[in-house]
This record gives structure tokens, C-alpha cells and sequence, in this order.
């Protein structure tokens, strides 16, 4: 009498993050399994080690189960707003260390992104090919950088640098530094737009 | 704001986004930001390009338990968040030290003549303070539903207002709305300082002189908080409320000074 159903569209990030503020935990599985590769991504970057990257992964979403009723879809989408969190997280952890020490170990360790050891993750074939687009979009568009700019984006975004920092850590003014975060934020909207994760509904 | 000052600030988007503000040049740009829907459109679109950047590494793989240890942290929130709404009531005893000092900081709340105000004077400073918070239009939904949702509360028939303080500083203020007919309290805090992790302020009725655990709560990074529904022990008399740091599961008695206490009045 009863057909099998067709499986279900997958649900889009904005359902999902209501279904994780309803306390739904499979909502949140769900997300880990979009977005947790992404998440551990950046906080790798930002941590440089295994053990506090995976502590920061735990908090962030430990952190999104608790805020996403409070989560506002016009601000950004899912895919921003986590890897937001996990940056903060990310770089409240580095604080808790030197500084100094972590800058000097950053620069002697010539990063060349991922450690021999660790693979590329593809845990979801659809999300895997997903990102992988938009990653070669990313990197295209951070080549259309002068190295300056990109150098001033990634002491921001992933150092936690503020423009001052910056200027100080270059021995460059002020408003040069300025001028070259703002012109690299601007060249990149324009090359990602198209890009950009989905918006929560 | 002249239209040259605006694009100066609307060029701090960027910078905003990445995170890379000086403290002073955030305030200044978050105030800005609150009153400016082109400049939270400015924010939002800087934003996902942030995630994007994420993006631009590869991925390491993360060990394989990871995922699992993500969903037991979110479970575990889970029961520490439904434990510590409904604490077991009136276990342990007070630590004879603690409500010593809960007497003496009685005596100088009730000094002060804390009790009673003009219940419409401040409902009308918290639809105020809610409207100010009205920052996005879903967040205006929601807002406007609970908002309608605590007045009604409070303006129920047999509700009274009781304030905590701290040792007669006006700052930070916790107003009770206790709903003497239902047992039941609104509890609403300004200008309180943040908890450090793992910490949460937690809830004391003084029930026949004993400390009675209630709820926990954290409060926002505005020093606002609000917990309705709060309910209030009976079967006894109570004489005082009050506000201590315990972990954020909740503590059966008081392991920490008193921050805010207040005397309560029960109707005659």
C-alpha cells in the first residue's frame, strides 16, 4: 500500500541550526559532519597543534548549541558564523600563551599549510567536493593579492593581529596598513561573492 | 552624522570583520554598526569572506573521535542545563560563615529601604532597555513575543518587585518580580559582571533562615540577563533572596561570598 518514500531533500543550514536551538543533537551532527573539517581547518592555522584544535572544535560547537537561538540569519550565514566562533575560540587559546613565543615559532616554521602526516579530510563526498570548489576559488582569488595585502589579511585573520599590530610588526604606518586591509577585503568580495556558504533561512 | 563621517566609519567594516579594530576604534564602530543597516550589510558580507578564508588552508584531518567528543560536550550541556534549571530543593546546610555574612549584608540592604518601587516605571525601563536591543528584524520578532510575554508576567495582579544589590551600590541591580499568586519569579539583571568559564551566578531563597538553591544563570556580554519561570519555594517563610558565583551545574549551598541580596516581603 505505502511507497517508499524518496529520501528527503538534505536540509539547508538555516533549518538545521533552528532544529539544533529546538535541541535537536542530530542538527548539530549534521553540521559537524558540513563543517567541522572546516572549523578544525582554521583552528589548526590559528593553534598550530593537534590536541588544543580539537579542544577548540569541542568548545565552538559546544558554544553554538548554547547561542543558536540567538543565532540571526541576516548577519551571515551558518558556515560564517561557526568558523567565527571557532576563530575566537581559536585565538583566546593562543592568548593564553605567549605571544611572543608563538610568532617567533610561526615564522621559523614556514607553514606550508598541512603537515606531511595529515591527509585532506573528505568525510561527506558532497560537502568534501563542495568545499574543495570553493577552496580553489579562495586561493585563486588570495593570488590576485599583492603579497602585502595578503600577508595584512592573514595577520588579521589568523594571528588575531589588530591593524596597529600589524603596522608595529611591519614597522609600517598605520594608515598604510589600513589602506591595505581595507583594498584586499574590497578585491576579495569582489572575486568571492559568488561564493559565499549558504544564508540561514 | 554628516555623510563624510559615516563613510569614514563604514570603511572600518572590513577591519571590523577581521577582527582587527583597535579596542577604541570597535566601541567606536560598534556603536556606529548598531544604528546602521548598511553597515551591518557591510559587516555580514566581510564576515563570509572570513569563513572563506578559513577555507584557504587544506584541511588537516582531525582524529576520528573528534566528532564524538563534539556531540558528548553538546550532551552534556544538555543535562548540566536541565539539572541546573530545577535543583533539588533545601539540601545541606549553610555554611554558618556565608550567612553570616548574608545577615549583615541584609541589615545594610534593608537600610537602604530596598523593597518596592513604581512597578510601571520599570517596566517602562525595561521596554526601553529590550527596544534598544531591537537591533535586526527576526530578532525584533522574537524579542517583541517574549517581551509581551515578561510584561504580561509581570503585570499580573499580586505581583511585587524586590531588588538585590551589592552592599548599596546602585550597580550591578538584580529586580525579582515575584508572582506571589503563582510562585513563580522574573528575575532581571543590569551591569553584571561577566562569570569566568565553567562559573555562573546562582539564585538563593532564604527560606526559615536557610539558604534554598534555585536557578544558575550566565549573564550576557552586556551585563543583562533574565530567566523567567523561575520558581519559588513555599511551604515556609521567606525573608531574603540573594546572588553567589558557583559552578555552572549548581551548588546544593552557598561555596562563595554573597554578591547581591535583597530583603523579600511576603503578602500579608
Amino acid at each position: 500500500m505505502f511507497s517508499q518514500a524518496a529520501a528527503p531533500p538534505p536540509l539547508g543550514d538555516g533549518d538545521l541550526i533552528a532544529k539544533v536551538a529546538g535541541g535537536d543533537e542530530r542538527a548539530i551532527a549534521t553540521l559537524y559532519e558540513r563543517y567541522g573539517g572546516v572549523l578544525y581547518a582554521v583552528a589548526y592555522r590559528i593553534v598550530g597543534q593537534r590536541a588544543d584544535a580539537e579542544e577548540v572544535v569541542i568548545e565552538a560547537f559546544a558554544q553554538a548549541w548554547r547561542e543558536a537561538p540567538r543565532f540571526a540569519s541576516e548577519r551571515g550565514s551558518v558556515a560564517g558564523w561557526l568558523t567565527m566562533i571557532a576563530r575566537s575560540r581559536a585565538l583566546d587559546t593562543v592568548r593564553a600563551r605567549s605571544r611572543r613565543n608563538r610568532l617567533t615559532a610561526s615564522a621559523a616554521a614556514e607553514r606550508t599549510g598541512v603537515s606531511p602526516a595529515m591527509g585532506e579530510w573528505h568525510p561527506d563526498p558532497a560537502g568534501a567536493v563542495d568545499h574543495a570548489e570553493r577552496r580553489a576559488k579562495v586561493r585563486e582569488a588570495l593570488e590576485t593579492l599583492s603579497p602585502p595585502q595578503r600577508q595584512a589579511i592573514e595577520l588579521a585573520y589568523f594571528e588575531g593581529l589588530s591593524q596597529s599590530e600589524i603596522a608595529e610588526l611591519l614597522q609600517e604606518p598605520l594608515g598604510t596598513v589600513k589602506t591595505r586591509v581595507r583594498l584586499a577585503m574590497q578585491k576579495l568580495r569582489e572575486s568571492l561573492r559568488p561564493f559565499y556558504f549558504e544564508r540561514g533561512t | 552624522m554628516s555623510r563624510p563621517d559615516q563613510d569614514a566609519l563604514l570603511d572600518l567594516a572590513a577591519a571590523y570583520a577581521l577582527g582587527a579594530l583597535s579596542a577604541e576604534e570597535t566601541q567606536r564602530f560598534e556603536a556606529y554598526l548598531a544604528t546602521s543597516p548598511e553597515a551591518q550589510r557591510e559587516v555580514a558580507e566581510y564576515r563570509e569572506i572570513g569563513a572563506l578564508l578559513a577555507l584557504s588552508e587544506a584541511e588537516p584531518r582531525p582524529a576520528a573521535d573528534l566528532r564524538s567528543r563534539v556531540l558528548a560536550r553538546v550532551g552534556e550541556q544538555k543535562t548540566t542545563a536541565l539539572s541546573a534549571r530545577h535543583p533539588a530543593p533545601g539540601s545541606g546546610r549553610p555554611t554558618p560563615l556565608v550567612w553570616g555574612a548574608l545577615a549583615a549584608s541584609l541589615i545594610a540592604a534593608a537600610g537602604l529601604g530596598a523593597g518596592l518601587l513604581s512597578l510601571r516605571g520599570r517596566v517602562d525601563a525595561l521596554q526601553i532597555e529590550l527596544a534598544a536591543r531591537e537591533q535586526t528584524l527576526s530578532e525584533r520578532d522574537r524579542l517583541l513575543r517574549a517581551r509581551e510575554a515578561t510584561l504580561n508576567a509581570i503585570l499580573e495582579p499580586g505581583v511585587k518587585l524586590f531588588q538585590l544589590t551589592s552592599s548599596g551600590d546602585p550597580e550591578p541591580l538584580i529586580q525579582l518580580f515575584w508572582d506571589q499568586q503563582h510562585n513563580v519569579a522574573i528575575l532581571h539583571g543590569f551591569q553584571l559582571k561577566g562569570v569566568p568559564a565553567g562559573r555562573a551566578y546562582q539564585l538563593w531563597f532564604v527560606k526559615d533562615g536557610k539558604p534554598v538553591p534555585s536557578i544558575t544563570f550566565q549573564p550576557e556580554s552586556s551585563g543583562h540577563a533574565k530567566v523567567e519561570r523561575i520558581p519559588v519555594p513555599t511551604g515556609g517563610t521567606l525573608s531574603a533572596a540573594a546572588i553567589t558565583v558557583e559552578p555552572e551545574s549548581g551548588s546544593p549551598q552557598p561555596t562563595s561570598p554573597i554578591l547581591l541580596v535583597g530583603p523579600l516581603q511576603q503578602k500579608s
